[in-house]
């Protein structure tokens, strides 16, 4: 499933980026994050409960950064196994300079597998909102830094 | 499909009830009807540690009008509503919808409260709240609070009641004489959840449209409803549903893409308006 | 001999008792000590199997056995037995108990655990760690005869299994003739039987007496218990498989093996204690078979008068991960394109070919539908092209009643040549638009025109191949108490069995069909056959219960013959008698005759051939016999919403002789359900991963009452010369011309759109699409 999006982060990109490479921001504002331990130099291990209303689940996997072209394209792929199946999904963004403020263009292909797939109608709205959740999140830690 | 272990909390009292939700917060859920989140259960996509039962708070089976509001306790099942001549003749648009969701044997056992609280996106109940401007009832140990349907849908299967809060009554509002309302929805089988629903009402004085009242479900994560589509109702019923299309923007899945459900929406706002313009005035067609 | 029982529609003898809720389903075998199990399955459609570690699972105090593939005997670590096999199947792959080193599909059993009950055989199947390295998905089905992105199985070099070509005559000089050559691309796409009962498996081993028995939710109890003989080691006679009540077949329960149909026997043998698997509904979705999806490219030359001078297919069929069937999908489909007209020259080619997806194998109608959407279809374009009316088209190119038997010049399923033993395809296509109002249709529509509604009629023509062999059996015996007991090795799933074969032998015995008890599907009671699949089942073992009864009544007669002293010619069967004709007050009850034809002391006379009134036959046919049909329908669409609703729907139906036409109307009832289904609101979707997003009822939507309308139903009766019963086989021919009746009726109601229908099943989004992107039709 394609989703895509644009957000508007208020710092000059640069201020962005910098946030965006570091893992223990992107571990703090990343919904459900409970862990996120490195395992090489582009490489996580990461332990998140994420779901919404009664669906939920504690998911265990890898979040592997892909692409990393400073201060304009970021690319990771992560993949997470719980008991009700897995969630695959690759994420694309990319920073426009927009002066004081930032433009993020967002793309991602979520794959999910197991008792999940009886959701799957349900997952772009997920993703959109959770996608929202980390934007929102990053916003307000470039806001108070 | 067996669900997981769970505990179970049989509560007599509403504040036996609370009091459960208070103690396990975000790892209890509501039992009710059943027929949602028992799917969710057997297929181990929901793992609560705790289901709280509430078919035995007797205290929360009323359905009854009162101050210009249709009261309706948690308890009340959707089949009760649907037989219900009061609902019939003082929100009759709740009386419709209602025959929409699912088949009789879902609606003997699923609650009106339990399709708000579970608040799926292609689900009429919160669409009617909605559009009518519902209040959503809500207790937990520190008190009830009052929620406006517009603000307690908030995201796909998502709502404003916190963790110990349990959802106690919906209330409808009566609306006055010259008002006619409608639900119409396209499905492809009968009782399925709604490729797209259109909720509607139409003021009609002197013959002509003065007020709408117009909500979407299946067409975005909660139900919608567009003061703009509506004032262009009160002018143009095609024009409204032209706005409609060009404003929704719902999520394509395996059964229809989003093209089609705005294709739909159009379609179906013409439909429901006419029909409750047919229903204000008695019988007359609209021009 | 007066016909009774046969041809009545009576109610059936097994209502009662399943009415009342005391059948017997997998699920209600009840054994002391039975442990539960369930199964680990593959989440992704296409993996390597690194590691599977179920040591947290073992060690879950109510769990007794977990099984991974290194845990299996040898015998059961290789791929499953090869069904059906066939010269041009060169990769005859099949699937395994548990995977090896590599799952081919979503829901391939992985690891399987044995526990103290269904909970907690969950619960530990969620301990069990598995490491998978996902692998691209086959699943676009020309992307995979083109052996992209990957192949399925990596050791034949190709995804394609088998590459099968029929001809007769030269179509190319054919379409060179051609005064129109029509051409279009068809695609059907997956389905799946919904039963309502899914799959289920109880095996209990007695290691005293070393015997195993295993209730099974199959179609095919026989080759089961012959096949779990072999797997396991045992004399044939020391395994009973019992297919009990069974609600719902349809074809996907004739498998062998499912793993499960293995594993749970296995784990009762290791445990020494009675094990239960019953599949869930979400299992279901992807570990009972599917069928349906072909991609014909197909081409029909005619002459100016319509008639068919040649047709030609060349399709690909999705075979899934495995392929245990074999080709019988594809062949029966090419089969059946023909129907009930004069194909002079015809080539069908097909290729079979493996995508990540669920193993395909019969579906009601197994092939048929595919065969006469495409044939009608082009029927259909070839009359537009021409103007000729749709009717008109077909009438010219008919098979005529007296051309029978009529060789279509191709090999059949059953590797008999494809002979129409009879049938009078112009009387049934008449007869269907006179019920349906045919002549009348153009002002019937215009006045729905000026309603403001959009209403089609749409008819399709089909021949269907049934009642084939390879043979069944039947033993028939009287009891002294009077009763009759049956016993065939057919298994039963809905098509009243209990009463069809109980009519036949009421009938030849003059006793109440009520005092007729039939018992199906139990290798104890009846060791040889084949299974209830393709529409066989009361036409071969009906036939053989019908000679097995005409055996016993003849050795009734000689015997009581000699209790009352008359001769045998002067004897009739009446009511349970055997009285002197013209004498009734001189007679002696069916029971006394087998008590008589069973003395404890005395002779016997030779001519008896043994004690008892009992006797055992077969009857093998020698090919299929042909049963067709038309149906009509009238379809309402919504142009905004894209919805459809049937207001009316024909069926006229030729099974030859009916042996109880209420029966009959069930079977083409749940046909023409099973067929509306699949041809508007069902749908297997998969994404580009292979996973099945509609596995539930809440996104694969079958339809429910409000969504059939009242099916009335006409017969037709053109006997088969092939059995002695004269009948035809009956189960599928509600489903196999629905899609093509539909596509015609869309087309009809929306008639001032050029808009062509080309594939099943449609759904509404579907429909909008088709609808959006069609011209106008110039007027």
């Amino acid at each position: 499933m394609r989703i895509e999006g644009t957000h508007t982060l208020h710092a000059p990109r640069d201020r962005v980026w910098a946030l965006l490479d570091d893992p223990q921001s992107l571990a703090r504002c990343t919904p459900g994050m409970q862990e996120l331990r490195p395992l090489g130099p582009e490489e996580f291990e990461a332990v998140l409960s994420i779901g919404i209303a009664a669906v939920r689940g504690t998911y265990k996997g890898k979040l592997r950064i892909t692409e990393r072209t400073p201060p304009e394209r970021y690319a990771v792929q992560v993949e997470g196994t719980s008991g009700a199946g897995f969630v695959r999904a690759v994420g694309l963004l990319e920073l426009v300079d927009r002066g004081p403020q930032t433009e993020v263009r967002w793309s991602g292909d979520v794959q999910v597998g197991g008792a999940l797939t009886i959701g799957s109608r349900m997952i772009p709205g997920i993703a959109r909102m959770l996608a929202g959740q980390f934007f929102q999140c990053l916003d307000e830690q470039l806001r108070n830094a | 499909m067996k669900p997981p272990v769970f505990e179970y909390c049989d509560p007599t009292t509403v504040e036996e009830a609370v009091d459960c939700l208070a103690e396990r917060g975000e790892a209890a859920k509501v039992l009710a009807g059943g027929q949602s989140l028992l799917p969710l259960l057997n297929l181990r996509l929901a793992r609560p540690d705790c289901l709280v039962d509430i078919n035995r708070l007797d205290e929360l089976d009323y359905l009854h009008e009162e101050a210009g509001w249709l009261r309706v306790g948690a308890r009340v099942r959707q089949r009760r509503v649907e037989e219900s001549e009061e609902v019939a003749r003082r929100v009759p648009l709740l009386a419709e919808a209602v025959r929409y969701v699912g088949h009789p044997q879902i609606r003997n056992r699923g609650t009106v409260c339990g399709s708000l609280a579970h608040a799926d996106p292609a689900a009429e109940l919160p669409g009617v709240a909605v559009a009518l401007g519902a209040r959503l009832l809500v207790r937990s140990r520190l008190g009830t609070r009052e929620i406006p349907a517009e603000q307690f849908f908030t995201g796909q299967l998502t709502t404003a009641l916190r963790p110990d809060e349990l959802l106690v009554e919906a209330q409808f509002p009566v609306f006055p004489a010259g008002w006619g309302w409608a639900f119409v929805e396209v499905t492809n089988r009968h009782g399925d959840y709604a490729l797209c629903g259109v909720a509607a009402g139409v003021y009609v004085e002197d013959r002509r449209v003065r007020d709408v009242r117009l909500a979407y479900v299946g067409a975005g994560p909660t139900p919608v409803r567009l003061r703009e589509v509506e004032l262009a109702a009160v002018e143009d019923f095609r024009v409204a549903g032209e706005e409609a299309r060009a404003r929704l923007s719902p999520d394509g899945d395996l059964h229809a893409s989003a093209e089609f459900r705005r294709h739909l929406a159009a379609v179906l706002t013409g439909r429901a308006l006419r029909r409750a313009f047919e229903r204000a005035t008695g019988g007359e067609p609209h021009a | 001999m007066a016909t009774r029982w046969l041809g009545a529609r009576i109610k059936r003898n097994e209502d009662p008792r399943l009415l009342t809720g005391h059948g017997l389903f997998v699920d209600d075998v009840q054994l002391p000590g039975m442990l539960h199990a369930a199964v680990l399955r593959s989440p992704h459609a296409h993996a390597r199997l690194l590691r599977v570690d179920a040591r947290r699972a073992a060690e879950h105090p109510e769990v007794v056995l977990v099984l991974t593939h290194a845990d299996l005997p040898p015998a059961l670590q290789q791929p499953l037995p090869k069904l059906i096999p066939h010269p041009t199947l060169r990769h005859h792959k099949t699937q395994y108990a548990l995977a090896p080193d590599k799952v081919r599909h979503v829901g391939e059993p992985v690891a399987f655990v044995v526990a103290t009950s269904r909970y907690a055989a969950e619960d530990a199947l969620d301990l069990i760690e598995v490491e998978y390295e996902p692998l691209p998905a086959v699943v676009d089905l020309e992307e995979a005869a083109a052996g992209r992105p990957v192949l399925v199985h990596e050791d034949i070099g190709t995804n394609v299994a088998a590459h099968y070509v029929q001809r007769v005559g030269d179509y190319e000089a054919a379409r060179a003739r051609g005064h129109r050559v029509l051409a279009r691309r068809f695609v059907v796409d997956r389905g799946c039987a919904s039963p309502l009962e899914t799959r289920g498996v109880v095996a209990h081993w007695d290691a005293k007496v070393r015997q195993l028995t295993v209730w099974d939710s199959t179609q095919a109890p026989i080759p089961i218990r012959n096949g779990l003989a072999a797997l396991l080691g045992l004399p044939q006679r020391d395994v009973r498989v019992v297919a009990p009540d069974v609600g719902g077949g349809f074809g996907p329960k004739i498998m062998m093996f499912y793993p499960e149909e293995v594993l749970v026997p296995l784990a009762a043998m290791r445990l020494g204690r009675p094990v239960k698997w019953v599949e869930d509904r979400r299992e279901h979705f992807v570990a009972t078979n599917h069928e349906r999806t072909q991609i014909h490219d197909a081409e029909i030359a005619v002459d100016e008068d319509g008639r068919i001078l040649g047709v030609r297919t060349v399709f690909l069929h999705d075979a899934g991960a495995y392929i245990p069937y074999g080709l019988i999908v594809p062949i029966v489909a090419e089969c059946t394109l023909p129907g009930p007209y004069r194909v002079p020259n015809y080539h069908a080619e097909f290729q079979a070919v493996f995508t990540n997806k669920t193993i395909v194998s019969p579906y009601r109608g197994a092939g048929r539908p595919h065969g006469v959407f495409v044939m009608e279809r082009l029927l259909d374009l070839a009359a537009r092209e021409l103007g000729l009316d749709r009717a008109e088209i077909r009438r010219r190119n008919f098979i005529q009643p007296d051309q029978f038997p009529y060789d279509v010049g191709l090999i059949y399923q059953d590797n008999a040549p494809l002979v129409y033993d009879s049938g009078d395809y112009p009387a049934a296509l008449e007869r269907a638009l006179e019920a349906v109002g045919y002549d009348r249709w153009p002002q019937e529509k215009a006045r729905y025109r000026a309603e403001g509604r959009r209403v089609g009629l749409g008819f399709a023509c089909y021949v269907e191949g049934s009642g084939i062999g390879p043979y069944e059996g039947c033993r028939v015996t009287v009891e002294p108490s009077g009763k009759v007991y049956v016993a065939t090795g057919v298994g039963t799933q809905g098509q009243g069995h209990f009463t069809s074969l109980a009519q036949v032998v009421a009938d030849a015995l003059g006793v109440d069909v009520r005092d007729v008890h039939v018992v199906t599907g139990d290798t104890a009671a009846f060791g040889w056959g084949t299974g209830t699949f393709a529409s066989r089942a009361a036409v071969v073992a009906g036939s053989a219960a019908h000679l097995a009864a005409q055996a016993v009544r003849e050795k009734a007669l000689q015997v009581a013959a000699t209790l009352l002293e008359a001769s045998p010619q002067d004897l009739e069967l009446v009511d349970g008698q055997v009285r002197v004709r013209g004498a009734p007050s001189r007679s002696v009850s069916l029971g006394e005759v087998a008590r008589a034809a069973n003395p404890l002391r005395g002779v016997i006379p030779s001519e008896w051939e043994g004690p008892g009134l009992e006797a055992t036959r077969y009857f093998a046919p020698p090919r299929g016999t042909f049963a067709n049909g038309v149906h009509a329908a009238l379809v309402e669409v919504d142009p905004e919403t894209a919805t459809i609703r049937f207001l009316r729907y024909v069926v006229v139906h030729d099974c030859g002789v009916v042996l109880n036409p209420l029966i009959l109307d069930g079977q083409i009832h749940g046909g023409v359900a099973q067929g509306i289904g699949g041809s508007f609101f069902e749908r297997l979707v998969y994404d580009e991963y292979g996973q099945l997003l509609s596995g539930s009822f809440l996104d694969f939507q079958i339809p429910t009452a409000m969504e059939i309308p009242e099916i009335e139903v006409h017969h037709l009766e053109t006997p088969s010369p092939l059995n002695p019963l004269g009948a035809k086989g009956a189960g599928e021919g509600g489903v196999i011309p629905v899609p093509a009746l539909l596509a015609q009726a869309i087309e009809d109601a929306l008639d001032d759109l050029d808009l062509e229908v080309t594939q099943m099943p449609l759904h509404p989004d579907a429909l909008f699409r088709l609808i959006r992107s069609a011209p106008r039709r110039p007027a």
